[in-house]
């Protein structure tokens, strides 16, 4: 879609990123000498996999979501519950919350389809808010005195061999974010991808042109919840901790200022959006009430100043420097 | 070929169309003539889908499409062009034309997101089928430039090319040479006629009077809502009733 980069220069940077990302884990746990740094970009991977997600329906597709959160939290609490009280597998669990989460986004997309800009924004924060009351009013179980899930939830610890330190988590997820961003690209440059993109861009003519303009908004969100429902359900056996609170806002909105930081509707723009603000808020982890008063400063620095994101920005200043080398070229032979 | 009978829409009190009925035949130029607020893009929007008629029918070679949703109709083999573009401007212009093949890919979602052999296959063939479109109109090297980007004219060329990229067995074409300079006009001239000669039948909404009467087999005049008049391009010019509603229709 862009021509920022020619592929001859685009194949060694790729080699570069690829032995970075391969040695991140070793390279860290040398220079800080334990496993902390090394669980966060663990977060970091998992937050990749959500924040892609949201790319899909709010990037490509156009329909904004401020209750994303909820699909991570679903994803979460199907897996940790279904981890706790029957001691199922990983393998089985995880597949569980993202579909679950899926299932839940198409319902959800069955109405809000209908619904537009502001209108669909609204339906998506009461959604959200819907999944954090139900979990924290969740009804209980057996003769126990409080819910299912109480205020928070810690995740029974069932001896997974092959992911008993960071290290390894690391690398399992590093293959579930290559799987799901191969994928992201396959959808994106197909017969869907393009009917998202032309809904994003006019619905109107969409229609005109053959797209099934419901069927295609509710296929993006239920995509969208499974990245996101994926994320999640692997967050909380990474964690080992999850609490009703995440499906409230400050977690949508942490998923949005991500994404729009990092740039919409791009492969690279939500890694880029979710590696700045993780590395931003581990800075300021001592203050950690004025969390949203950040993300409202950099969405508005955003939106004023770099609407393409980060991303976005960079493309931009690569090719109009490009351009100026190009003029100046031309300045020269004309002398 | 496709057949409008006795269609009437309205809007409220309103009634914007009025009993209208017309046939386009295959291999020809239909035109729809008439003054503004005519009802002529009322008219088209009821065969496109984007309105549903109060009454009347639409045929196309014996299917019913009256009341179907836009989607299907371009599927059923109707395309269009708007009066006021509707492009994708944030894609490319290939793009654009891919997206206009849409009804007729058989790419389904599984096979989008796995990437398989078969959306591997289909992709190339309509990559290159777009290119070859894009050719047709002169537009192929713009074809990874944003449709936004592009010059007014060509704008209008590419909606035409995206119509014409889901094969349509009726292309509407809703003004296609308003906003356009006389050199530009007489190229669109030469292009409907290159897409007449290629098998595709056009129906087309026009301001343009002697456009209209140069390319036209058969021409249709609406005013205030109903059928004024029909005929060949001859007799429409001749007809008493046509020539008042154009110059004398305020007394």
């Amino acid at each position: 879609m862009n021509n920022t980069l020619s592929t001859k220069k685009k194949l060694p940077i790729g080699i570069a990123v690829a032995v970075v990302v391969l040695a991140l884990p070793f390279i860290l746990q040398l220079i800080a000498g334990n496993d902390y740094s090394v669980m966060i970009c663990c977060i970091i991977l998992v937050y990749v996999i959500a924040v892609s997600g949201l790319d899909i329906l709010f990037g490509y597709s156009g329909q904004i979501s401020l209750g994303h959160a909820a699909f991570f939290v679903i994803g979460a609490y199907t897996s940790g519950l279904l981890n706790n009280y029957f001691n199922t597998p990983l393998w089985l669990t995880i597949p569980a919350g993202a579909l679950l989460a899926t299932g839940i986004g198409a319902l959800l997309a069955w109405p809000a389809s209908k619904l537009k800009f502001h209108f669909l924004s609204l339906a998506t924060v009461a959604f959200g808010e819907i999944v954090y009351y139900f979990l924290y009013v969740s009804p209980k179980i057996g003769d126990s005195s409080i819910g299912f899930t109480n205020d928070y939830m810690g995740i029974n610890v069932i001896n997974i061999p092959f992911l008993d330190n960071y290290t390894k988590w690391y690398f399992f997820l590093l293959f579930f974010v290559v799987i799901f961003l191969l994928a992201k690209q396959s959808l994106i440059h197909s017969r869907t991808g393009r009917a998202f993109m032309a809904i994003r861009e006019n619905t109107h003519a969409a229609n005109g042109m053959g797209v099934n303009v419901r069927k295609n908004k509710i296929i993006a969100f239920a995509v969208s919840a499974f990245y996101t429902g994926f994320a999640g359900a692997v967050y909380v056996h990474l964690i080992r901790y999850i609490a009703p609170a995440t499906a409230q806002q400050k977690q949508s909105v942490l998923f949005l200022t991500m994404l729009l930081f990092g740039g919409t509707g791009s492969l690279v723009g939500p890694i880029i959006g979710v590696i700045f603000i993780e590395l931003l808020l581990e800075l300021i982890r001592p203050l950690q009430e004025y969390q949203m008063l950040l993300y409202g400063i950099l969405l508005l620095i955003v939106i004023v100043a770099l609407p393409g994101g980060l991303y976005g920005g960079v493309k931009d200043a690569i090719v109009s420097l490009k351009r100026r080398k190009e003029t100046a070229k031309l300045a020269k032979s004309d002398q | 070929m496709l057949e409008a009978k006795n269609i009437t829409i309205r809007f409220g009190g309103l009634t914007a169309v009025n009993n209208v009925s017309m046939q386009v035949r295959p291999g020809q130029i239909t035109a729809l003539i008439g003054p503004n607020g005519a009802g002529k893009t009322t008219l088209f929007n009821c065969i496109s889908g984007v309105y549903v008629p109060n009454e009347g029918e639409v045929i196309l070679d014996g299917e019913h499409l009256e009341g179907k949703m836009g989607y299907k109709i371009n599927a059923a083999g109707i395309s269009r062009t708007y009066q006021v573009i509707n492009l994708f401007w944030n894609m490319t212009v290939l793009e654009n034309v891919l997206v206009g093949m849409h009804s007729r890919l058989t790419a389904t979602f599984w096979d989008s997101l796995f990437h398989t052999k078969k959306k591997r296959e289909e992709e190339k063939q309509i990559v290159e089928k777009a290119h070859e479109w894009l050719k047709f109109v002169g537009l192929d090297e713009y074809a990874n430039d944003r449709a936004g980007s592009l010059s007014y004219g060509k704008q209008r060329l590419l909606e035409i090319v995206r119509g014409l990229a889901s094969e349509p067995k009726v292309i509407l074409l809703d003004e296609p040479a308003a906003g356009m300079n006389t050199t530009e006009k007489a190229e669109l001239d030469v292009l409907l006629q290159r897409i007449l000669k290629m098998g595709y039948t056009i129906l087309v909404v026009e301001h343009d009077m002697k456009l209209i009467m140069n390319i036209s087999d058969y021409i249709y005049v609406l005013c205030q809502g109903s059928l004024l008049a029909e005929g060949t391009p001859a007799e429409i010019q001749n007809n008493p009733d046509v020539i008042a509603a154009y110059l004398g229709g305020d007394e």
